[in-house]
């Protein structure tokens, strides 16, 4: 038997037996980096999907939607929805500028997600409104979100012909904890729905 | 005749004066629960801020703060609420809020930090056995090859060079 015969065989042998005591080094060693850092915001329907979204609203129903959050930034977040409502003719979050509505908050949502964690929250509604037949507008007086009252007396949408109703359009606004300026800064992420204030 | 009138200017002093007197211990109360709740709201946005560095510390540190993130997203909701109460002038509740806040978080720091050092015992112990046990075994085993390969050589080498001679 001559020895040297095997020593390929032999230096393979070592050599896969010294990798495989040092794969649990390597895992570690090897991991392909995150280059992307960002968040994800979303809004699903009553059943958690994309596809059944409430419209035509009557005056003090309920409806439900779910926000979602996923944070994909490397490190827990403290994130603030802001909810806001506009008709057609006031300030919208502009994704093109980056920048946020000017309107006023109405409702704040606090959440802090672990990074790769989601967060999901049940928002119920209603609006409560008025038909003013002689100026053709609907003026809403109050709007609930799960049971809080917030009190809205001004607001009014006008009618749009071309598409038929009264619209409004109530929108989230995703705001960040920025612990280096010691307060939120706009997130540069919103979400909305439109709705027609049913009259009939 | 100046009596008379005395007396009616005192009478009007007195009609005005008493209704003010009956409705400022109101106002002082409502002032001082206003600014209460202005405190309160304060305070515990500052300690949900600190509550939320410590989860950044934790979460740095490699611990899971999904236990944390639970009571301090329940804190955050308080938050939230204390702020719409105190927004349509329910001070009562905005303080009362406000109060539960900091009470949902009493302890939380001390929490977060313990459970950032027991993430570091385990990254230390992780450390230890998986970068450099197995970087230490996998020298092992090549140092332990080359050992065998020249005992083998040793042994076996010399007979395989004998039997090829004898052949």
């Amino acid at each position: 038997m001559n020895l040297h015969e095997y020593r390929v065989l032999f230096v393979a042998t070592v050599g896969i037996l010294a990798l495989l005591v040092a794969s649990p080094a390597m895992s570690r060693l090897l991991v392909f980096p995150r280059t992307e850092f960002f968040t994800e915001f979303w809004i699903l329907d009553s059943n958690h999907r994309a596809e059944d979204y409430p419209f035509n609203v009557i005056r003090t129903a309920n409806y439900s939607v779910f926000l979602g959050i996923g944070n994909r930034l490397g490190h827990t977040a403290y994130y603030l929805v802001e909810v806001k409502l506009r008709n057609q003719t006031q300030s919208a979050p502009n994704s093109f500028n980056r920048t946020s509505s000017s309107l006023p908050s109405l409702f704040n949502v606090a959440a802090f997600v672990a990074d790769e964690g989601t967060w999901d929250y049940p928002l119920t509604f209603s609006f409560d409104y008025a038909y003013n037949e002689s100026l053709s507008q609907v003026e809403l007086s109050s709007l609930k979100f799960n049971d809080i009252t917030v009190d809205v007396t001004g607001f009014r949408a006008g009618w749009d012909s071309r598409n038929n109703g009264f619209l409004c359009n109530l929108f989230f606004e995703l705001w960040i904890y920025d612990a280096s300026a010691s307060g939120f800064g706009y997130h540069e992420r919103s979400v909305g729905l439109w709705f027609n204030m049913t009259t009939s | 005749m100046s009596d008379l009138k005395s007396s009616f200017v005192l009478g009007i002093l007195l009609v005005l004066t008493i209704p003010s007197l009956a409705f400022m211990p109101c106002s002082s109360v409502a002032a001082i629960s206003q600014s209460q709740a202005v405190s309160a709201l304060d305070d515990a946005e500052g300690v949900v801020v600190f509550a939320y560095q410590a989860v950044l510390r934790a979460g740095e540190s490699g611990a899971n703060v999904s236990g944390l993130l639970v009571r301090l997203n329940d804190a955050g909701q308080l938050l939230t609420r204390a702020r719409m109460a105190f927004g349509s002038g329910d001070f009562d509740s905005a303080l009362e809020l406000a109060v539960l806040c900091q009470e949902r978080l009493s302890g939380f720091v001390a929490d977060a930090d313990a459970l950032a050092e027991a993430a570091i015992r385990d990254r230390n112990l992780d450390f230890l056995v998986n970068m450099v046990g197995s970087f230490f075994g996998s020298v092992a085993v090549v140092c332990g090859g080359l050992v065998a390969w020249f005992y083998l050589d040793r042994k076996y080498g010399k007979l395989g060079v004998r039997s090829n001679e004898s052949s």
